[in-house]
């Protein structure tokens, strides 16, 4: 690590105005009216409306070169729109940032592949796409399939692959990139976990060759291993910029009991989660579960004013906001007459269903018939443990039972496999 | 990623009104060919009869025109086969409202490429300009052959279509310049676009010679900068009569006054796409 600075961020702010993105012009006519008079005039960047957003406001760090800085925050904090104004996707409204060094940015993995072209075809497309010159790509063109895994379909129109494929490859050609500075947003959350080691492996590869790295994640955990500093993004200004570890701490401290980001009128809410604890079977509290466990979600509220037949809603959705479970009071036939100040409500699931993965917890509270809302705050999060299947087979599994039918076999339901835990997978993806 | 390795990048608001970052279209000049070359080879792909559409397309507008304005109508074709004389005039038509379509239609159609990856988006107007030239190219030699079977022969004057081509192609240009960046913010140009284009082809001598048009409303009409640009392709193609400078004089000071004031336009309004789209 050097003392030369990568990135310097002063002051960066991005305004979005609400109610449809952009300025709003009712015609034609307004737009051509506004841009002929803002040639003539410099707009003011500090103009104050009602209806404007600051997805990010007054960001201002200093990244040296080297340096592999995780940006952390909620959904809407202004992780997405950092990135897109460093890449130059999008010009900020305000403020500036210096980048030393070739930038590459990888905000969506396959961006511009076209389906009726070859994988071939698509590698070089993409690779341009990324910046890289015709003569990089041909170079890089054997280990670059040789990466992806999918050499036998490599002259197959995209369009035939499976999504697997189709990010297998499109990231064995970002994974070839070398940039000094790369930009990443969430795309290590793509495929298996085998698929996603060797992004991890990418990574700490251009980590060895002091490249300066701004990941953007959800997953705690992939901060924690690769990197060393975090900035904690809130309601689009800095919040925490300092030591991985404090910054997460601060991070989940704040998600514990945080509103739901979509919730506008958070102060009037009458009902108020003050905690929200995880037991297991055994009466032990933890974070991690494994599949098939039974969990119980224990939560502290406190109804400011009496609210009758409140109907509790208790959610587990994944880092990408798929909502996967839900359990709701009211569906459930179980009726809570009225609460009034303080008081605690549990929930024990059915054994869990849900594949490996992280899952964060909503607490809602709304009247009766799902009618208005009372409450709406996180609770947490917590890890499931499957020995096989994660998010890239399907958000839930359970036992089925089993049969065949055809004329020569018999058609008694076989009991057999109750006691093995999973079928025999062939391995259908690769 | 094209920068350099010892690039500095420097981001801020809205630069100065002239800053028009033409070195960094010219960084991006690979994403170009490739953005171009991924076109063509999509845009018959899956057609049972592949490229021969380069060549069938051109012949079948021909055949109907010539069917309903030369058989039908008897539109005067000033002494040339009917055919060869809607040819030599569709031929540049194709081209520019084929590049306007595509250079103003485009943006929209790489949204998830605006959204996600950063470029010159200059560089979409320009493969919107530049792939259609394939087309013009097979369009051109099929011409060529219909003179050959008409026995219209090509005089030194065809060398012309080249300057004629480039400031075809630069009137496009500056035509996607001004309505892609409207069509980002206002889909409707998508839908009004064909009518536009439709209404213009009818006010171009391309169905019927510029001299059915009364002396004195010849002025107007010339106004049209598409008058001068098809007169320059009939002279040069067909070898006949004299070139209307004055009408490409119109059409000349007509691009240069679209084609600086887009670039200025598509610029100021390039920032916000990524937004938009």
């Amino acid at each position: 690590m050097t003392n030369e600075l990568a990135i310097k961020a002063d002051g960066l702010g991005k305004r979005y105005l609400l109610g449809g993105a952009g300025k709003n012009h009712d015609s034609v006519r307004d737009l051509l009216v506004d841009t002929v008079s803002s040639v003539f005039r410099r707009r003011d960047p500090a103009t104050n409306s009602a209806s404007e957003f600051w997805a990010l406001n007054d960001a201002s760090f200093e990244i040296r070169t080297g340096e592999n800085v995780g940006i952390i925050g909620l959904n809407g904090a202004g992780k997405s729109t950092l990135l897109k104004i460093l890449s130059r996707i999008t010009e900020p409204t305000r403020g500036r940032a210096r980048i030393n060094g070739r930038v590459g940015a990888l905000l969506e993995v396959g961006t511009g592949f076209h389906p009726d072209l070859t994988g071939r075809e698509n590698v070089f497309l993409y690779g341009a796409i990324l910046g890289m010159s015709r003569q990089e790509i041909t170079e890089k063109f054997e280990a670059i399939v040789d990466f992806s895994e999918i050499r036998p379909f490599i002259d197959t129109p995209v369009k035939r692959f499976s999504s697997g494929m189709y990010v297998r490859l499109a990231f064995a050609v970002a994974a070839h990139l070398e940039p000094e500075i790369l930009l990443l947003d969430e795309v290590l959350a793509v495929g298996d976990i085998t698929f996603q080691r060797k992004c991890i492996d990418f990574a700490k590869r251009l980590q060895k060759k002091n490249a300066t790295i701004l990941f953007v994640s959800h997953n705690m955990f992939t901060i924690k291993t690769m990197c060393t500093r975090v900035i904690y993004l809130k309601k689009g200004k800095v919040h925490f910029d300092g030591p991985t570890d404090e910054g997460i701490k601060r991070f989940e401290e704040d998600c514990r009991l945080a509103t739901v980001p979509w919730v506008k009128n958070a102060k009037d809410l009458p009902i108020v989660v003050k905690g929200v604890e995880l037991v297991d079977q055994a009466g032990r509290e933890k974070a991690v579960f494994e599949h098939g466990e039974r969990m119980t979600v224990r939560i502290q509220y406190e109804a400011l004013r009496p609210v009758k037949t409140p109907n509790f809603i208790v959610v587990f959705s994944r880092s990408d906001e798929v909502a996967c479970c839900n359990y709701t009071s009211e569906s459930d036939k179980f009726v809570i007459d009225e609460v009034s100040g303080k008081g605690v409500i549990e929930v024990q699931t059915p054994p869990l269903s849900l594949v490996a993965d992280t899952y964060n917890i909503s607490i809602l509270v709304r009247e009766k018939g799902f009618g208005e809302l009372l409450c709406a705050q996180l609770g947490g999060s917590f890890h499931i443990r499957h020995p096989l299947f994660d998010q890239n087979f399907a958000c839930s599994t359970e036992q089925a039972q089993w049969r065949r039918i055809d004329a020569d076999v018999a058609a008694a339901p076989s009991d057999r496999n109750a006691g093995e835990p999973y079928l025999v997978v062939a391995d259908e993806r690769r | 990623m094209t920068t350099s390795a010892s690039a500095v990048t420097d981001i801020r608001p809205g630069k100065g009104l002239l800053d028009l970052d033409l070195r960094g279209v010219w960084r991006y000049r690979e994403l170009l060919w490739i953005l171009i070359g991924r076109d063509l080879k999509v845009l018959y792909r899956q057609a049972a009869l592949g490229a021969a559409w380069a060549i069938l397309q051109p012949l079948l507008a021909v055949a109907i025109f010539t069917v309903v304005f030369g058989i039908f109508a008897r539109f005067s074709s000033d002494g040339v086969p009917y055919s060869v004389f809607a040819f030599s005039a569709l031929l540049p038509w194709t081209y520019f409202s084929e590049s306007v379509r595509r250079s103003g239609t485009g943006l929209v159609n790489e949204g998830d490429l605006i959204r996600k990856i950063y470029f010159p988006r200059l560089i979409i107007s320009l493969a919107g300009v530049i792939t259609p030239l394939v087309d013009f190219a097979v369009a051109f030699v099929v011409l060529i052959g219909m003179m050959l079977w008409y026995g219209v022969m090509p005089t030194w004057q065809i060398v012309m279509v080249v300057p004629l081509l480039l400031v075809t192609g630069l009137l496009a240009l500056a035509i996607g310049l001004w309505i892609g960046p409207i069509n980002v913010r206002f889909r409707d140009i998508k839908h009004t676009l064909p009518f536009i284009l439709q209404v213009w082809m009818y006010g171009s001598p391309i169905i019927y010679p510029l001299s059915m048009i009364p002396e004195r409303w010849k002025a107007l009409y010339c106004l049209n900068p598409m008058v001068g640009i098809i007169e320059g392709f009939r002279w040069a193609i067909l070898g006949k009569g004299n070139l209307d400078l004055t009408a490409i004089g119109i059409s000349a000071v007509l691009i240069v006054a679209l084609l600086a004031s887009g670039l200025i336009f598509f610029r100021r309004m390039e920032r916000t796409f990524a937004d938009l789209i």
